[in-house]
C-alpha cells in the first residue's frame, strides 16, 4: 500500500531523508520510529503529497506522490503533527467545509459530517466554536475531519502528543478500529508503548535513512514475533539476589541486565538448552527459583539497541 | 462555488474588524466630503457654479477614497495566507483536493470582496456629488473600474507578500512598503527625473519615456489618466492598466510556485 524506494530530500538548508526505503502492506497498521530530526516527518509529508522528493520513488496505493498528486490525496488521511483548526469556525462548518474541500457530493458531504461528529463524539457540540473545545476534542475533530473522504491510508505524525493517558488510550482503541475497517496506517510516534501496543511492524529511522543492524539489515521489528539477538529471563528467587546472581554467572555466556531486589534479568547466549540448563545450574547451587520466564523483547530494547539509549 | 471563498467570507465577516472598518471608513469619507464642501462654500470671494463644486467633490471622494481603500487593502490579504501559516492550517488545507490556484482564488476573491464592499458602501457618499452636476456615469464609472484594477493589483500583491512569509506582521508590512514605494517612491524618482532633464522635457508629450515611466506603477497617476476624455486613454491609462494588471498576473504565478512549495513552510 505504501512503498519508499531509496527516497531522498533536502529542505530548508537540512538533509530531510537520505535514500530511505520502506514497504507497508495492505490494512497494516505500521509504526515509525527514531530521534528527533530523524526523518519521520519529512517522510509522512512527502507521503502526504506536501513535498516532492529530490530522488527515489514514493508510492501510494500503486500512485506516484509526485507525478499524480490528486489521486495520491483522494487516497491519503494526513494529521500533521501539530495539527491545525479553525478556531473561529464551527465545529459541523469545519466539517462541512472539508467534506466540500474533498469535493464530495451534497448528499455525501452531509453523511460525510453526521459519521464525523457521532465519530468523534461531538454531535452535541456541532454549533460550537473550534475555539471552546478542549484539546482531546479538537484532536479528534482532527482525526474525524482527516476520515471524512473515507481514505484508504492514514498517515499520522505524532498524533498522541499532548494528549493526557485516557485520550491517548482512546486514541489507540480507535486507530485499532479504523486498522480493523482495513484502514493502512502509518504512525510516527515517541511514545513506544503505544506503537507496542497497536503496531503490527515498526519501522526505525535514524538521520534520514533507515536504522540498521550489526550486520546491516534494516531494523523493522516485527512486534509479533519480536526478538532479542540474545535471550532475556527474568529469575524470582527466594533469599539472596546477590548469591543467585554470582551462581548465574558462574555459567559461561549468562549476563546480569538488570538487578532488583527479588529478582535478576538475565542474558543467556545460546537457544532454549542454555536457558534450562541455567535453570538446573541455579537449583542445584542451592537457589531457590520462583520465577523463570523468558522476557518479551520491548520496543524500548529495539530502540535502546540501536540507538544506543543516547539522548537525541 | 469554491469552498474557500464561503470560508473565507465567513470567517472575515465574523472579525471585529468587519464592521468596525467599514464605520471608520465612511466616517471619514463623510467628514473630508463635507469639509471639502465647506472650504468651498465658506468664502464669499469663492463663489463657484453648482457643477464645479460637483467636479471637485467628485475629484476629492475618488482620491480620498483610493487613498483609504490603499491603507486598507493589505490589511485583508497580507494575512491571508500567513494566518494559515500560523495557525497551522495551511497544510490540512493543501492536503485536500483543493489545488492551489483554488486556494489562491478564494483568498483573493473574499480580499477584494471586502475591500469591494467598502466601495460600494461608499456610494451613497459619491452620489452626493451627482446632486451638483458637472459629473456624469462614464466619469463614475471609469474612476470605479481603475480604482478596482489599483486594489485588484495590490491585493494580488499583498497575497504574494503572504505567501511568502511566515507571520503576518511581515507580510503586512512588506505589503505597506510596496504601497509607499507605487505611491511616493515613484512620485520622487519621477521628480528627480524632472529636475536632472528639465530643459528637454518642458511638454510631457515630448518626455522620454524613462523619465515617465515610474508614474505608471503609481495608483493616483494611474487614476489621474482615468479623468481625461475617453478617446484620450491611450496611451496613459492604455498603459498603466497593462502595467498594473502584469504586476498582478507576476504576483499571482509567485504566489502559485509558493503555494506549490507550501510543504516546507508548515
Amino acid at each position: 500500500m505504501i512503498a519508499l524506494e531509496q527516497v531522498r530530500k533536502n529542505y530548508n538548508g537540512t538533509r530531510g531523508l537520505d535514500g530511505f526505503s520502506l514497504r507497508v502492506d495492505e490494512g497494516e497498521l505500521f509504526g515509525l520510529v527514531g530521534p528527533n530530526g530523524a526523518g519521520k516527518t519529512t517522510l509522512i509529508k512527502i507521503l502526504a503529497t506536501l513535498l516532492r522528493p529530490d530522488s527515489g520513488k514514493a508510492l501510494v496505493a500503486g500512485w506516484d506522490v509526485t507525478a499524480h498528486p490528486q489521486e495520491v490525496k483522494r487516497t491519503v488521511g494526513y494529521m500533521p503533527d501539530q495539527p491545525g483548526l479553525y478556531q473561529d469556525m464551527r465545529v459541523g462548518e469545519l466539517l462541512e467545509f472539508f467534506a466540500n474541500a474533498f469535493r464530495l457530493s451534497r448528499e455525501q458531504r452531509r453523511a460525510a459530517v453526521i459519521r464525523g461528529l457521532e465519530w468523534s463524539g461531538l454531535s452535541a457540540r456541532r454549533n460550537d466554536y473550534v475555539e471552546e473545545l478542549s484539546f482531546g476534542m479538537k484532536q479528534r475533530l482532527f482525526l474525524a475531519r482527516t476520515l471524512l473522504h473515507d481514505p484508504k491510508v492514514l498517515l499520522l505524525d505524532e498524533p498522541a502528543t499532548g494528549l493526557d493517558p485516557l485520550a491517548r488510550i482512546d486514541l489507540r482503541r480507535q486507530l485499532k478500529e479504523l486498522n480493523a475497517q482495513g484502514i493502512t496506517i502509518l504512525i510516527s510516534s515517541h511514545i513506544l508503548a503505544d506503537l507496542e501496543d497497536i503496531c503490527s511492524r515498526v519501522a526505525l529511522i535514524s538521520e534520514g535513512k533507515n536504522a540498521t543492524d550489526a550486520e546491516g539489515n534494516s531494523l523493522i521489528v516485527n512486534l509479533q514475533e519480536a526478538a532479542l539477538p540474545r535471550m532475556a529471563y527474568e529469575v524470582e528467587v527466594l533469599g539472596s539476589v546477590a548469591k543467585a546472581g554470582e551462581r548465574a554467572v558462574e555459567m559461561a555466556g549468562v549476563k546480569i541486565v538488570e538487578r532488583h531486589p527479588t529478582r535478576l534479568v538475565l542474558e543467556i547466549e545460546g537457544e532454549a538448552a542454555q536457558a534450562s540448563q541455567l535453570l538446573r545450574h541455579l537449583v542445584t547451587g542451592g537457589i531457590d527459583v520462583v520465577k523463570f520466564a523468558r522476557r518479551a523483547a520491548t520496543l524500548e530494547d529495539r530502540y535502546q539497541h540501536a540507538f544506543g539509549g543516547k539522548p537525541r | 462555488m469554491n469552498p474557500m471563498i464561503g470560508k473565507e467570507l465567513r470567517q472575515r465577516m465574523r472579525e471585529r474588524r468587519g464592521w468596525i472598518l467599514p464605520s471608520l471608513y465612511l466616517a471619514t469619507l463623510g467628514a473630508v466630503i463635507a469639509l471639502a464642501y465647506y472650504l468651498m462654500t465658506v468664502s464669499p470671494n469663492r463663489q463657484q457654479q453648482g457643477w464645479q463644486i460637483g467636479v471637485a467633490l467628485f475629484f476629492t471622494v475618488a482620491y480620498t477614497q483610493l487613498s483609504l481603500l490603499l491603507l486598507m487593502a493589505p490589511i485583508f490579504s497580507a494575512g491571508a495566507l500567513t494566518i494559515e501559516k500560523e495557525q497551522r492550517t495551511l497544510a490540512g488545507l493543501l492536503t485536500t483536493l483543493l489545488r492551489p490556484i483554488q486556494i489562491w482564488w478564494g483568498k483573493f476573491v473574499a480580499s477584494l470582496m471586502y475591500v469591494l464592499l467598502l466601495l460600494v458602501a461608499g456610494l451613497p457618499v459619491l452620489s452626493v456629488v451627482f446632486a451638483f452636476g458637472g459629473v456624469g456615469p462614464w466619469e463614475v464609472g471609469i474612476a470605479i473600474l481603475t480604482t478596482v484594477v489599483i486594489l485588484a493589483t495590490i491585493s494580488a500583491m499583498s497575497l504574494y507578500w503572504s505567501s511568502l512569509f511566515r507571520r503576518s506582521v511581515h507580510a503586512t508590512a512588506v505589503s505597506y512598503v510596496s504601497v509607499i514605494v507605487m505611491t511616493v517612491v515613484t512620485f520622487i524618482i519621477y521628480s528627480i527625473g524632472m529636475l536632472v532633464y528639465h530643459s528637454s522635457a518642458s511638454s510631457w508629450d515630448l518626455m522620454p519615456s524613462i523619465l515617465k515611466a515610474p508614474l505608471y506603477f503609481n495608483p493616483a497617476f494611474f487614476l489621474t489618466m482615468a479623468f481625461v476624455p475617453a478617446d484620450q486613454l491611450y496611451p496613459e491609462w492604455v498603459q498603466c492598466l497593462a502595467v498594473f494588471l502584469l504586476l498582478g498576473v507576476v504576483s499571482t504565478l509567485l504566489t502559485l510556485r509558493n503555494l506549490r512549495r507550501g510543504g516546507e513552510m508548515v
